[in-house]
């Protein structure tokens, strides 16, 4: 409900000018439905077909957010999120790293209730936060958020101090130990850089959504946070959901039901 | 010309301190100094060398009627330049194409895509191998530049290279031998060894 709760104010906020005057004829109950109607008119016609609400000439707009919704209670094998995840990023290709060495953008995360022994699973990657510690914790610029609230680590500029691996309360970085070989052209990565989860940014700059996504059959949505009318935010509106480790207030993109 | 005469006379004044203060035992090197100097007249006086002469002959592959996005001689100066500018478009911005919607200028997946070279048996050839394009260049030049530790050298889909893997189930030790590290598992699996130094 938290979540519910912020956006609205953001977009009260961001539209409170235009909308001051409307709201003195038409009275508080109308707020939000005037301050959401620019995106509305910005993005409908591109989100009814397609993903397509980037312009690759203009980069990404911090008019959207791109966010995901994992539905835990559908009978889902996590593992096929994560064997998606590696084949699109062209992980898994270090041979000399320990296991808990490996890069994971994706950790599948078993969950038991001691009290009444009920267990479930759930994916746990990048949760692309909107106050994200690892941005605010990198020396020289590396870690990132683009305007459409994908963080990513620019690996130019990473020096691999590994700090955001410190700061991150998700466990989400991983750090590449040795030399690679084979890496993918979407996803060039190496020793000596930390990287995680990029929502498969080249992916969605195309206009389609990230390999785990597709992967999950239904089970994960992706969608524009910052657009009433996405899939997303129409399923977060009705059933609701959770972030991870809300009480951090960093409004994670990830949200999860049945957790 | 007036480059020349200045240089002459500059000669000459080096050879009149040379010659007034000459002896025995400084002969061989007197003789090596005049080489240099000889040596190095000779290129003043040859240097009409073209500029695109200066550098390793470097093989182009067919490119089928396209053509790269600027001529050669401005490619090799300004390729740094036009790579290092799109990247932090691409990456930290999101822009994917120019402003009429072409692609981008610089961008390296698009250099490998065309210039990657084949060797005899029509492979593509990694980045360790001084045929490739980046290399045959870079290396005449002494440029250590590290982009390769994260890019991909060669086209992608060129069935160039391994099938990837998780290598969750793989016994490390049987494919590199000496070369693994040890995991936990291994670990609790080692007996220690008792020093007997007590007795």
């Amino acid at each position: 409900m938290t979540i519910n709760f912020e956006n609205k104010k953001q977009q009260n906020s961001e539209a409170s000018v235009e909308s001051s005057r409307r709201n003195f004829i038409v009275g508080s109950a109308a707020v939000a439905g005037i301050a959401i109607a620019p995106s509305v008119v910005l993005y409908q016609t591109a989100h009814a077909d397609s993903l397509q609400n980037v312009s690759a000439k203009e980069g990404a707009s911090s008019k959207v957010r791109w966010g995901m919704l994992v539905d835990t209670t559908k009978d889902v094998d996590w593992n096929k999120c994560v064997e998606a995840c590696n084949k699109e990023q062209g992980l898994g290709n270090e041979e000399e790293s320990r296991d808990d060495q490996r890069t994971q953008y994706i950790r599948v995360v078993d969950v038991k209730n001691k009290g009444t022994g009920y267990s479930m699973s759930l994916p746990v990657m990048c949760q692309h936060c909107e106050q994200p510690p690892c941005v605010d914790v990198c020396p020289t610029g590396a870690s990132m958020k683009r305007p459409d609230g994908i963080v990513l680590v620019d690996r130019h500029r990473c020096i691999g101090c590994r700090y955001c691996m410190m700061a991150c309360p998700y466990k989400a970085r991983s750090f590449v130990h040795e030399v690679l070989h084979d890496q993918k052209e979407v996803t060039p990565r190496g020793k000596g850089c930390v990287e995680s989860c990029n929502m498969c940014v080249g992916r969605i700059d195309k206009g389609q959504e990230p390999a785990c996504v597709e992967a999950s059959s239904g089970a994960i949505v992706f969608g524009d946070l910052n657009d009433p009318d996405s899939a997303i935010s129409k399923l977060l509106k009705e059933h609701g959901g959770k972030q991870i480790r809300a009480d951090l207030k960093l409004n994670p993109a990830i949200h999860y039901q049945g957790i | 010309m007036w480059l020349q005469r200045n240089f002459d006379f500059s000669l000459n004044s080096f050879f009149n301190k040379k010659i007034r203060k000459i002896n025995l035992q400084k002969l061989p090197l007197t003789v090596a100094g005049l080489a240099l100097v000889a040596s190095f007249s000779s290129t003043v006086f040859a240097n009409e060398v073209e500029q695109d002469e200066l550098g390793p002959k470097i093989t182009f592959p067919d490119f089928e009627g396209e053509k790269c996005i600027l001529p050669e001689e401005e490619m090799r100066r300004q390729h740094p330049d036009l790579l290092k500018h799109d990247r932090i478009k691409t990456l930290r911005e999101g822009v994917r194409a120019k402003a009429d919607g072409s692609k981008l200028d610089g961008s390296l997946k698009q250099c490998i895509n065309c210039h990657a070279t084949k060797d005899d048996s029509g492979k593509y050839v990694r980045i360790d191998n001084e045929q490739h394009f980046c290399v045959s260049c870079h290396q005449y030049a002494a440029v250590s530049i590290d982009c390769f530790q994260c890019h991909r050298d060669i086209p992608e889909g060129s069935g160039d290279f391994h099938a990837l893997s998780n290598h969750k189930n793989l016994d490390y030790k049987a494919v590199i031998p000496g070369t693994y590290s040890l995991t936990v598992k291994d670990m609790a699996n080692i007996t220690p060894e008792v020093h007997s130094d007590d007795n």
